[in-house]
């Protein structure tokens, strides 16, 4: 009971304990923030990837993928699969409707040619499709200048169709970010910029057709509608990705059904060689999403096998006039996004590693106050022994007070990280901002009240004072001069970071091992001194203390 | 005086300090009984090694190896193990020195206090807390500090302090009260008025044990011994 009594009376009767505790405190937060982030961004990856992807890849060439129908009649029979798409995935220049004037900005961007009925069985296409209209109250809660106050309420099934419902034309569906029309407001919503809100403008995408030999053909262009934007949160793929209908992709890029000629037999009086049969369409991917409680690994084995008895059947088939292909890659999203995760997850554990390191600091800090405290108390620790307090209970009582700051360092440590990381998209906005001239005016009224307590300390002769003062004066100062001359700059860009959000869940598994290790650390650090103490020999202890 | 039996008793101690690889001897074989309900004064020369016997009397230190007995009440306190000396230490006697020792962290009611929160765990260390909070107001009281108990040692004066250090001596309700020099660090009134404190305990039935070396002091108890050359040598009152 003494050693509760004296280690609360030890912690609350001088100031370092609290700057120990502070200390804790800001490595336990540093620690819990990093990680949290980084996991955040791990998870919102491979939740990204399997909302964008689906769960198993099928991936062929440049040539494509014959007979693909059948292969998904194959693939939607089997009961572990929910759904599967085709696709074609290429490269493409997209011409811009703006700027005004005859020359037009082009963007390079990624072609997904889609099957919108299938894919919206396999991924988060329908979804994705940012412009809804708004009514009511959710309409008077938006921006005056949001577009989807006022949007036509076609705009999404056009999206979901990739048709232009007013006019029949296949439509076209753009990434949020791969116009310069969407500008990102703090809340996450899009007002238009210089005007340009792209639904309804029409744009021109050129695509380059590859030969089943790898020869580039004719670039061929088509001009769309664009019938609505799509914004997946992952962006990269909101600033490259634009969405057009399967059968106008294979039809740019030559892998539709087409006559097939023999150009061994001679030509007739027109050029022409006979005809002999036709090509199947083709495609160039196909996703597959399973049921529910599936797991992906399990699925990819189930797609392959499927793909194995699909290419064996088409080899048998004497009538088939194309053959499919024998190697293709079948790759869980997970795989397919290895490249990007490994890299992220080894950093999250170096991260780990190297902010860890901060707890030694932190029991050094906790070891070198001790020790001191222990030294001034030689004398109090003599008159416990006198009264009967045993070694161990002396020990406890620098223990219990390691414990204590551990415990008090890693609740702060947890509140802090839990404050920044659920703000951390508001704080990130702040820091991208201006500072409101309120802070800079408030730092440097505080630096002069500063002033005052430096010139007061001084008249009175008093050092410490006048040393405390002056450096208030000058931190102050100098985070007024920061604030007065901070330009708001975007430390998260989001081209660099891939999401357009900073992940903002606290990962508590992290949180709880971090604090314990806060806990240990600081117990570790108040061991040396506490065992010290128990060293000391009382009657030394008397005679000189 | 009637004689009784004797309640703590050093037997041939011998104690050697070590000053590097030389041995400095203190104690050559000092014997001593102390008698259950006497006041005995330990008086000798500075550096005589008053305090050293003392402490080994009250636990807080042991004699040399094979360097004789120590005996409380019929048991070998030099052959005990740690946690029964701290348990000694806690109950069975009680400590007062020239400089107070109080702790400046606590109160004057948690300093008397102490001993009593020592030992124990659980609902038996509550109850001996409970009980030695009641016995420290109540000391404290005859002390005439009922009115100081949430001050600060540091608030006191040197006899109201060594007034504290008594009380925490006693809270605990030990046997035998070792003080060492009580009055040695006080003015001659405020010391006398320590000293009428422990006479009227010693006549309340408490055992102890003062060194000094003021005679004046001496004088006060019921039978002196000196220290001298390392070894207790008798003498009646009557003789100084
Ligand atoms: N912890 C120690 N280490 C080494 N020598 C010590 C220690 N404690 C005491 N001594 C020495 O032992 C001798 C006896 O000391 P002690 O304190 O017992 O004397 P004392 O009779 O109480 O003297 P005083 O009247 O001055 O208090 C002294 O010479 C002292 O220097
Ligand atoms: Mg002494």
């Amino acid at each position: 009971m003494y050693a509760a009594l004296l280690s609360n009376r030890y912690l609350t009767s001088r100031l370092i304990p609290f700057i120990a505790i502070g200390a804790v405190g800001l490595c336990v937060a540093l620690v819990v923030t990093v990680v949290s982030v980084m996991s955040g961004f791990l998870d919102m990856l491979k939740d990204s990837g399997r909302r964008i992807v689906g769960d198993v890849i099928v991936s062929t060439g440049l040539g494509g993928l014959p007979y693909y129908e059948e292969l998904l009649a194959d693939l939607r029979a089997l009961p572990v699969v929910q759904g599967a798409t085709p696709l074609i995935d290429t490269i493409g220049l997209l011409r811009m409707p703006y700027p005004h004037g005859p020359t037009k900005e082009v963007a390079q961007v990624q072609v997904w040619a889609i099957d919108p009925a299938s894919l919206v069985k396999v991924t988060d296409f329908a979804e994705d499709l940012y412009w809804r209209p708004a009514s009511g109250d959710a309409a008077n809660a938006l921006h005056p200048d949001d577009p989807r106050r006022s949007l036509d309420p076609e705009i999404v099934r056009d999206g979901e169709t990739l048709t232009q419902s007013a006019t029949g034309r296949s439509g076209i569906a753009l990434g949020m970010h791969v116009s310069i029309g969407n500008a990102r407001q703090a809340d996450g919503s899009y007002l238009p910029r210089y005007g340009w809100f792209m639904p309804g403008h029409d744009v021109t995408l050129t695509v380059v057709p590859v030969s089943l030999q790898g020869r580039i053909s004719e670039p061929r262009e088509q001009i769309f509608p664009v019938v609505n934007e799509v914004q997946t949160g992952v962006y990269e793929v909101d600033r490259n990705r634009v969405f057009i209908p399967l059968s106008d992709g294979q039809r740019l890029l030559r892998l539709d059904e087409a006559p097939l000629y023999d150009l061994s037999a001679a030509p007739d009086e027109n050029g022409n060689y006979p005809v002999i049969g036709r090509t199947p369409a083709r495609v160039t991917k196909l996703l597959v999403r399973g049921t529910p409680g599936v797991h992906a690994n399990d699925l990819r084995a189930e797609v392959e096998r499927v793909y194995d008895a699909f290419t064996a059947r088409i080899k048998k088939d004497g009538a088939r006039t194309a053959r499919a292909p024998e190697f293709v890659s079948v790759l869980t999203w997970e795989q397919q996004l290895r490249d990007l995760i490994t890299p992220v997850e080894k950093e999250r554990e170096m991260m780990r590693v190297l902010f860890s390191l901060i707890y030694i600091v932190c029991a050094g800090l906790i070891l070198s106050i001790f020790w001191a405290i222990v030294v001034e108390k030689v004398r109090d620790i003599g008159i416990l022994r006198s009264v009967g307090a045993s070694r161990l209970g002396v020990m406890w009582i620098f223990l219990r007070y390691g414990l204590v700051i551990g415990l008090a360092g890693s609740a702060v440590g947890i509140a802090l990280a839990w404050i920044i990381v659920r703000n951390i998209n508001a704080i990130h906005q702040a820091i991208g901002s201006d500072a409101p001239s309120i802070m800079w005016m408030g730092a440097f009224a505080l630096a002069a009240v500063s002033f005052v307590g430096l010139v007061r300390a001084a008249l009175r002769r008093r050092i410490l004072p006048m040393l405390l003062w002056l450096l208030a004066t000058f931190v102050l100062g100098l985070v007024g001069a920061l604030l007065f001359f901070h330009k708001g700059t975007l430390i998260w860009d989001p081209s660099v970071y891939y999401f357009s959000v900073i992940p903002d869940q606290v990962d508590w598994t992290t949180a709880w091992t971090t604090a314990l290790g806060g806990v240990l650390f600081s117990v570790i650090g108040a061991a040396i001194p506490a065992a010290k103490a128990a060293d000391i020999d009382p009657v030394e202890a008397l005679h000189y203390g | 005086m009637a004689e009784s039996a004797s309640i703590l008793e050093a037997r041939s101690v011998r104690k050697t300090y070590a000053f590097g690889s030389v041995g400095v001897p203190v104690l050559l074989g000092a014997s001593l009984a102390v008698r259950e309900g006497e006041w005995l004064a330990v008086l000798g020369s500075s550096g005589s090694g008053k305090s050293t016997l003392l402490h080994l009397l009250g636990g807080l230190d042991r004699p040399d190896r094979d360097g004789g007995e120590i005996w409380f009440a019929g048991e070998r306190l030099e052959l005990a193990g740690g946690r029964r000396v701290d348990a000694y230490r806690n109950s069975s006697i009680g400590f007062v020195f020239q400089f107070y020792h109080l702790l400046p962290e606590l109160t004057v009611l948690e300093n008397a206090v102490l001993p009593g929160l020592v030992g124990g765990i659980g609902p038996t260390a509550r109850a001996r807390a409970k009980a030695a909070t009641a016995t420290a107001h109540e000391i404290l009281d005859s002390f005439g500090l009922s009115h100081r108990l949430r001050h600060r040692p540091a608030q006191l004066s040197g006899g109201e302090r060594q007034r504290v250090a008594i009380a925490r001596a006693l809270v605990n309700r030990p046997r035998v009260l070792l003080a060492d020099e009580p009055t040695g660090n006080l003015d001659s009134a405020t010391g006398s008025g320590i000293l009428d404190l422990l006479a009227d305990r010693h006549r309340a039935g408490l055992t102890m044990v003062m060194v000094t070396h003021d005679h004046a002091v001496a004088a006060r108890a019921t039978r002196m011994v000196h220290l001298n050359a390392g070894v207790v040598e008798f003498g009646a009152k009557s003789t100084l």
